[in-house]
């Protein structure tokens, strides 16, 4: 999948897990990358559950969530009893096979609709692709990557975003985007990125040639 | 312990999923009532849900989960570790205290996460306790003098300051010791679980000296009762048997009366008078407060009963006047790094393996560990980067 496909679709809708929605919030423009992309964003109770739970230490995610829906830019779905024993199979077995609640439904809740899973987490990824083929996933860095976010936002728009969730949420980004966000943001902002791989992070410490 | 795992089979059965519930509730504190008005049933069916009679359903399960502070995903994991240490302190309480149940739910938590952590890996904590040593008629006292001499000579501890017994616990006991800020009140706490073993934890947030006597005190317990949980506050007044005896315990092992003694010797010698200054010396070589000095000396009879008290009426000893006997000594910062961070180091290694083998979700650990997922971001930060450093120079062995 390239970087910008996933958006080729306006119907398809974006369910987001509670990772992408800290990432988002993050960038402190979450309202305006949101609005960039005409696809219908959701977040499932159970990563608001998570969200909500998570209060801690001064961070706010919860509360800037409530904000997105009250603001009608992301819509809060429950899971449908049709998929019940897909979400089930995702979080009932061994630790190795599973997936904690939110991120379990927000995978069940696009195979219910046939949308986009927004999803970071490593192991949420592979469980993914292996056991749901056909579903289409999506990192929050791809969103943020996106040309939609640059023309909304601007380029410097898009990388103030991407740096303040690569440094203030500590983004994961699939190693198979990293290439093309170093392009955007620059080797030098990427090495100073803790969450980002090592070569990354030392490749602006290499002698030039 | 109270672990339901069953390792030969993909899911729970149904008795077991009913008595994780059951210890999830009893966490939460809610009573059968409480939790069945939250999922809409009668109490009876949440009864028969319990004793697996009856399967939850997944809806009632999400509610239930939500109530108890957990995920779904927690009480159905095959392996996760459901261990209730909480009931054994409580025991111990005359009336509830919620600083000591917060901490005691602190140093289960912790076990627990460290238990199914190092289930997940494949790894364990190996064991080197030392023999048990049941509180036997007669002299406490000199039970507890002698058994604190057995236990420094097993392990080869000598006449010296006992410096860090986090690391004794720890690496040579093999003793599950954490160091967290607890409420100022607690000192430290002990239980021991078949499957988990020995578990302390500390009060990072009170002084080295401190931290010592409320280790070996624990250790105390370790040797002397141990199926008994214990917690060790400030307004312990050592009245049973077992408390005098650890009391004893702890000054003898960390002011050995041999040690005290000849050291005593030497610098009082040719000298009429106890001073301050002898005081002071003697403090700093055992690693102990300047009041357990003077009180470890009246106990072994080199000073006179009262003396701590004289001192006290007589303007004390003043940290002024220990720097002008020791001069500007490094504040000690023994177990310091065991206390900083979100959790403890080796449950961050373990989370941090488990999470770059992807055996453990994000979402996961989070929830093992308590943490919201900016904090456990913080503790799985650089994993990555630890793999890209891969180099065989530095393989481990195994």
């Amino acid at each position: 999948m390239s970087s910008s496909s996933f958006l080729t679709n306006p119907r398809a809708s974006l369910i987001a897990d509670a990772s992408v929605v800290i990432n988002l919030n993050a960038t402190a423009r979450a309202a305006e990358i949101i609005k960039a992309v005409s696809n219908l964003f959701i977040v499932t109770e159970n990563a608001c559950a998570e969200l909500e739970a998570g209060i801690r230490n001064g961070h706010r995610d919860h509360a800037q969530l409530l904000e997105l829906i009250d603001a009608g830019l992301v819509r809060r779905a429950s899971l449908g009893n049709a998929v019940m024993i897909v979400y089930e199979s995702l979080i009932d077995g061994s630790t190795s096979r599973t997936l904690d609640d939110g991120e379990a439904a927000t995978i069940a809740h696009a195979q219910e609709i046939g949308g986009v899973a927004l999803i970071d987490e490593r192991k949420a990824r592979t469980l993914c692709s292996a056991s749901f083929p056909h579903l289409q996933i999506a990192s929050t860095v791809e969103l943020l990557m996106h040309d939609a976010v640059a023309g909304a936002i601007g380029a410097d728009g898009q990388v103030d975003a991407l740096m303040n969730a690569l440094t203030n949420a500590r983004m994961r980004v699939p190693a198979e985007h990293v290439g093309k966000l170093t392009a955007i943001i620059g080797a030098k902002r990427a090495a100073s990125c803790s969450s980002l791989p090592k070569h990354v992070r030392e490749a602006d410490a290499a002698p030039q040639k | 312990m109270d672990a339901g795992k069953s390792m030969s089979r993909e899911k729970l059965t149904d008795t077991e999923i009913g008595e994780r519930l059951r210890l999830a509730r009893e966490s939460a504190k809610l009573t059968q009532a409480d939790a069945a008005a939250l999922v809409g049933v009668v109490r009876t069916t949440l009864v028969a849900i319990e004793q697996g009679k009856r399967r939850v359903h997944m809806d009632e399960l999400q509610k239930l989960a939500t109530a108890y502070r957990t995920s779904a995903n927690a009480l159905l994991r095959r392996e996760a570790v459901h261990l209730d240490m909480v009931p054994r302190f409580r025991k111990l309480q005359e009336s509830s205290d919620d600083a000591v149940e917060r901490a005691t739910r602190l140093l289960n938590d912790l076990v627990r996460a460290e238990v199914e952590l190092e289930d997940a890996l494949g790894v364990s904590r190996s064991r080197n306790y030392p023999p048990e040593r049941p509180i036997l008629p007669g002299d406490i006292r000199a039970q507890a003098e002698q058994d604190a001499q057995e236990l420094r000579d097993w392990l080869g501890l000598g006449p010296g300051p006992v410096t860090d017994i986090v690391s004794i616990l720890d690496l040579q006991l093999g003793v599950r010791v954490y160091v967290r800020p607890l409420d100022g009140k607690v000192s430290g706490l002990f239980a021991y679980d078949d499957t988990a073993g020995a578990c302390i934890l500390l009060n990072a947030n009170h002084p080295p000296e401190r931290l010592t006597q409320s280790g070996v005190h624990e250790t105390a317990h370790f040797v002397s009762t141990r199926r008994q949980a214990e917690v060790l506050t400030e307004d312990e007044r050592f009245t049973s048997r077992e408390e005098r005896y650890a009391n004893a315990f702890q000054r003898s092992f960390i002011t050995p009366a041999r040690a005290v003694r000849q050291r005593f010797a030497e610098i009082t010698a040719g000298q009429s008078h106890l001073t301050r200054r002898h005081i002071i010396l003697l403090a700093h070589a055992f690693g102990v407060s300047r009041e357990a000095m003077v009180r470890r000396l009246e106990e072994l009879k080199l000073a006179r009963e009262g003396t701590w008290d004289w001192f006290l009426t007589n303007g004390g000893i003043s940290d002024d006047q220990v720097r002008q006997v020791l001069g500007d000594l490094p504040d000690r910062i023994v177990n310091a790094a065991r206390a900083q961070g979100l959790v403890p180091p080796r449950l961050a290694l373990l989370a941090r393996e488990a999470w770059k083998k992807e055996i453990y979700s994000e979402g996961q650990l989070a929830r093992l560990l308590q943490l919201n997922r900016h904090e456990i971001r913080e503790i799985l930060d650089g994993a990555e980067k630890e793999e890209s450093e891969a180099n065989e120079l530095v393989k481990l062995p195994h």
